[in-house]
Formats: structure tokens, C-alpha cells, sequence
């Protein structure tokens, strides 16, 4: 588990991004003027990278992340996931979102089976991998109990397991932590860390804490106000697996002093007049 | 929620006790204001006196007590299935909405009891116009319920649905039609009530049975504790068809806010 032991090949060819985002504009119409919520946004996702988009609220990030979902166009500008242009929700994708969206009328496991039902495939296959799911996620017990029996943390680990139940290459995670408090959200990474070592995915994590984005990832895109740029690409040369206490040090601390001073340059952080 | 919890929960001696208490109640003041007044028997009986009467002709209350529940049942169900499926119908199409809705609104504005006796001259004085009737006043409640429901998804859960590339129809049964069902139940409970007064403003126009047809021929004769009875007896069958509905609703959707009551959150937190 403290390698990054993958339980598949590379499914992309060397040397070519899973994700490859290249001046992707993002442009809504709305009656008082169009908006743009992304200008040129070019970076890409390594296979099997854990990569973090790191902006100020209302920078855009979340409108990237439903780019690669396919759940909305691109305006202008190419973004390719495998090397195809996204049109509509890819295959072996699985997304969080900031809520978790558990449908109150079923089960926890029925939740995690979702996708199974959508696809019209046995439920019975796959039950078994929902329940290792339950326990890696150290859910077991609550299988038959209905999401509203759970607290926000656990509820949220159940959509993860819903996100990973097919195995996908490409995790898309929008803020998944941002509605839990700070002591479980620390739990949520130590745990998303553990999980994603086990099975090394693609990751694209959206968030709004520079510690949290340092501390999950491989490298870090930093994000302008809206409309959303790239300021930054910055790669965390720290050793996994990550305990927390590693948050205390220098190396860490330089990483976040860093991010904080670009938000800085960015007119954040200012004092009012 | 099992069901004898339910059934536990809903006969409890408390809820129980105080309906019954607050009726008696009702039925006691009642009877010692006819005491104490003394109005002639015609304008105002005691219930003592309309108790006994049907206590005295059970057979024949019951007798009318059923068409009037039968036809009432088959009105609701029809406006039921007609309704979810107009909701879809609007919900899933522009052109629908455009039309089906907009004749539905101005149907609605028009008191629809003044339609009974079109329909009697169309479709006859059988149970078919009653139960015409019926369905035609409870639809409303019914559509316009639903339509909120199918329509009040949270966008991200359709995101979520989209994301895992279900399909239309799938997103319909799978969660429209579930998080429609509260609503739709809210819509029932009008709904049940709506049907009962349909059937008895059919059997006011034509009938040759049915507790409406009672209140009438009882009210032809002079008959005003016969006309008590069946007001009371109807009072009974409203009451009961609306908790009726409404342990069907805690049946079919316990995962609803509105029955949590009992479900404490688990307390134990998995180890990380």
C-alpha cells in the first residue's frame, strides 16, 4: 500500500495526458451580457495523477470540472480526455460532488449501486465489490441503513464509494469536503490518501483550501478570480503516505506560503481601506 | 419503520384517545344544546336520536354507504392514473405544457359541479357520470401536485444521473418519480376528499342510491334525522378515506422527512 501500486496498465500511451485542457474558454450567455468563467485554460492530468484546481470561490473551477464531466460544453479552445474530445459524460468516470446527493429512498448500498441500475447490469455482480467498497471506506454495518441515518461525513464516503463502485479511471471531485466540518474533513483526507494509494485513479480534485490541496496532491493548478486562468502549476515533491502532522512541516509550510503569496499578488488577502 | 410500529405508532392510545375524546365531546354539546333549546325535531335532532336511527338500519346506510364509497374509490383512481400521467406529460414535453396544462387551469377556474349535469346528459345516470364527475374534480389536485414534485429535482442530482449517462426514462422512474412522491401524496390527500364531494353532487343531480341520493329523498320527505345520518356517515367515510391515504403515504415512503420521527442517527462513527 505505501507504493503506488496500480491495479491497472496505463491506459493512455506514454508521454500523453488523460486529461488535456488547451485555452479552453467557457463562455455563459445571460441576458444582462455574456459571462466568462474560463479564459485559455490550458493544463493537463497525468494518468493516475492526483492533481488539485485550487481558486478563489466563483474562479470557475467547478465549471472546469463539468467540462470534463461532459456535463457542459466548452466554448472555445480543446479539451481532451484519452486523447478524444469530451462530448458528454465519458465512460469510466465516476464524480463527487460537494453534496453528497444520496437518494433518500434508497439504501446506502442501493445508493452505491446506482450507476449499476443506470447501466442495466446484475446487481449481484457487482454487490460484492459495493461491500469492499463499505469496508475500505469503513462503512460496514451500514449497508442496509438509509443515507439520512448518516452523518455528513459518512454520507459523503458513501458517495465516494457510488463514484468508485465501476472502477473508473477518471475521479472527478468538486469541493467534496467543503461541507464538512474541519476535524472530519481531516479524516475525509487521510482517507481519500489511503484509497487512492490502494488504487491509484485520475484524479481531478476542486477545491478552495490550499491546505487540503497540498496535502492530496501530486501537483496543484492555482486558479485566478473569475474569470478563471491559470496562474500556477505547481508540483508537491512530498513522500506518500501523507500523515497530517506532516502539515507542520517546513517543506509543507513552503509550499502553502507559496500558493498564499500568488492568491496575495492576486488582490486577495487584502486589507480594507 | 415496520409495520407494527406503524400501526403501533398511528393507533397510538394517545392519538386515539384524544380524537375520540374531542368527537364525543362535540357529539355531548350537541346533544345538551338540543336539551336545554329544544328546536323542533325537523331543524335540529339530537344525536342520540340520529344514532339510533342508524343503529336501527344498519343494512340500509350501509347499502348506500357503499355506492356512494365505491363510486368515490373509482373516481379517485382514475383521476390518479390520469393525472401522474398528464404530470409526466407536461413535465417531459413543451407542447404539452403549452396545451394540456393551459386548458387544465381554465378547466379549474370553472366551478366544476356546474359540469354534473353535462355529464349525466353524456354519459347517463349510472355509476360512469358519478364517477366522471368524481375524477374531474379530484384531477386537479392531483396533476398540479405532481407537476411540482417531478419538477422540484435538485439540477445537481440530474447532474449526478447525467454523469452516470442515464438515460431520459431512467431519470424519470429511477428519481423524478420518487422525489414526486411526497408531493403526489399531498395531492392524494386533496385529492380523496375532492372524489367524495364529486360523487355526492352526481348523486345530488340523478342517482337511485348512494348517501347523496339519501340526504336528497330523506330531505323530500321531511326526513331531517335520516338527513343526519347520512351526513355523519359521510363525515366518517371523508375521515377514514383521508387516513387511509395517509398510512398508505407512511407505507410507501418512510424515508420522507415528514415520517423520520423514530430513526435516531447511529452514534457510532467508523474507525479511520
Amino acid at each position: 500500500m505505501t507504493t503506488g501500486a496500480t491495479s491497472r496498465g496505463s491506459v493512455v500511451a506514454p508521454g500523453v495526458p488523460y486529461v488535456d485542457a488547451a485555452n479552453v474558454d467557457k463562455i455563459y450567455p445571460s441576458p444582462k451580457g455574456a459571462v466568462t468563467a474560463l479564459r485559455g485554460v490550458t493544463f493537463d492530468i497525468r494518468d493516475r495523477e492526483f492533481l488539485s484546481v485550487l481558486g478563489p470561490s466563483g474562479c470557475g473551477k467547478s465549471t472546469f470540472l463539468k467540462c470534463v464531466a461532459g456535463l457542459t460544453d466548452i466554448s472555445a479552445g480543446k479539451l481532451t480526455v484519452k486523447g478524444i474530445p469530451v462530448a458528454g459524460p465519458p465512460a469510466n468516470m465516476g464524480i463527487v460532488f460537494q453534496r453528497d446527493i444520496l437518494l433518500d429512498w434508497r439504501t446506502n448500498l442501493e445508493n452505491v449501486l446506482l450507476p449499476v441500475d443506470f447501466r442495466r447490469l446484475s446487481r449481484k455482480e457487482w454487490v460484492g465489490r459495493a461491500r469492499d467498497l463499505f469496508a475500505l471506506l469503513g462503512l460496514s454495518g451500514f449497508e442496509d441503513r438509509s443515507p439520512w441515518e448518516l452523518s455528513g461525513g459518512m454520507r459523503q464516503r458513501v458517495a465516494i464509494c457510488r463514484a468508485l463502485i465501476q472502477n473508473p479511471e477518471l475521479l472527478l471531485m468538486d469541493e467534496p469536503f467543503g461541507a464538512l466540518d474541519a476535524l472530519t474533513r481531516d479524516e475525509m483526507n487521510l482517507e481519500l490518501q489511503r484509497v487512492w494509494i490502494a488504487d491509484a485513479k485520475t484524479v481531478l480534485f476542486i477545491t478552495h483550501s490550499i491546505v487540503e490541496s497540498v496535502f492530496l496532491s501530486d501537483r496543484v493548478v492555482v486558479m485566478t478570480r473569475s474569470p478563471g486562468r491559470v496562474l500556477d502549476v505547481i508540483e508537491i515533491d512530498l513522500p506518500r503516505p501523507r500523515e497530517l502532522n506532516i502539515r507542520e512541516t517546513p517543506q509543507f509550510g513552503t509550499y502553502v506560503a507559496h500558493i498564499r503569496e500568488l492568491f496575495r499578488q492576486m488582490g486577495m488577502f487584502a486589507r480594507s481601506p | 419503520m415496520t409495520g407494527v410500529q406503524l400501526v403501533r405508532r398511528l393507533f397510538a392510545p394517545n392519538r386515539a384517545h384524544s380524537i375520540l375524546l374531542v368527537l364525543a365531546g362535540a357529539f355531548l354539546a350537541w346533544e345538551v344544546a338540543v336539551l336545554i333549546f329544544k328546536p323542533p325535531i325537523f331543524l335540529l335532532p339530537p344525536p342520540s336520536l340520529v344514532l339510533g336511527l342508524l343503529l336501527d338500519d344498519i343494512p340500509f346506510y350501509a347499502n348506500h354507504a357503499r355506492h356512494t364509497l365505491g363510486a368515490c374509490l373509482f373516481g379517485f383512481a382514475v383521476a390518479l392514473v390520469v393525472g401522474v400521467f398528464a404530470a409526466v406529460g407536461i413535465v417531459y414535453s413543451r407542447v404539452l405544457e403549452n396545451t394540456l396544462y393551459t386548458l387544465l387551469v381554465a378547466l379549474n377556474s370553472i366551478p366544476k359541479i356546474a359540469l354534473a349535469p353535462l355529464f349525466i346528459i353524456w354519459m347517463g345516470s349510472g355509476t360512469a357520470s358519478r364517477v366522471a364527475i368524481s375524477a374531474t374534480i379530484a384531477l386537479w389536485a392531483i396533476v398540479i401536485d405532481t407537476v411540482l414534485g417531478l419538477r422540484s429535482v435538485d439540477p445537481e442530482m440530474l447532474d449526478m444521473a447525467r454523469s452516470m449517462r442515464a438515460t431520459r426514462l431512467q431519470v424519470l422512474y429511477r428519481i423524478r418519480l420518487p422525489n414526486a412522491l411526497p408531493s403526489l401524496f399531498a395531492g392524494m390527500k386533496v385529492a380523496i376528499s375532492m372524489a367524495l364531494v364529486g360523487v355526492i353532487v352526481g348523486e345530488f343531480v340523478t342517482s337511485e342510491a348512494g348517501l347523496g341520493y339519501t340526504i336528497l329523498s330523506a330531505q323530500g320527505t321531511f326526513n331531517i334525522p335520516m338527513v343526519f345520518v347520512a351526513i355523519i356517515l359521510l363525515g366518517v367515510l371523508g375521515t377514514v378515506l383521508f387516513y387511509a391515504v395517509d398510512l398508505i403515504e407512511r407505507l410507501v415512503i418512510p424515508w420522507h422527512v415528514s415520517h423520520r420521527g423514530g430513526a435516531a442517527a447511529p452514534t457510532t462513527t467508523p474507525s479511520v
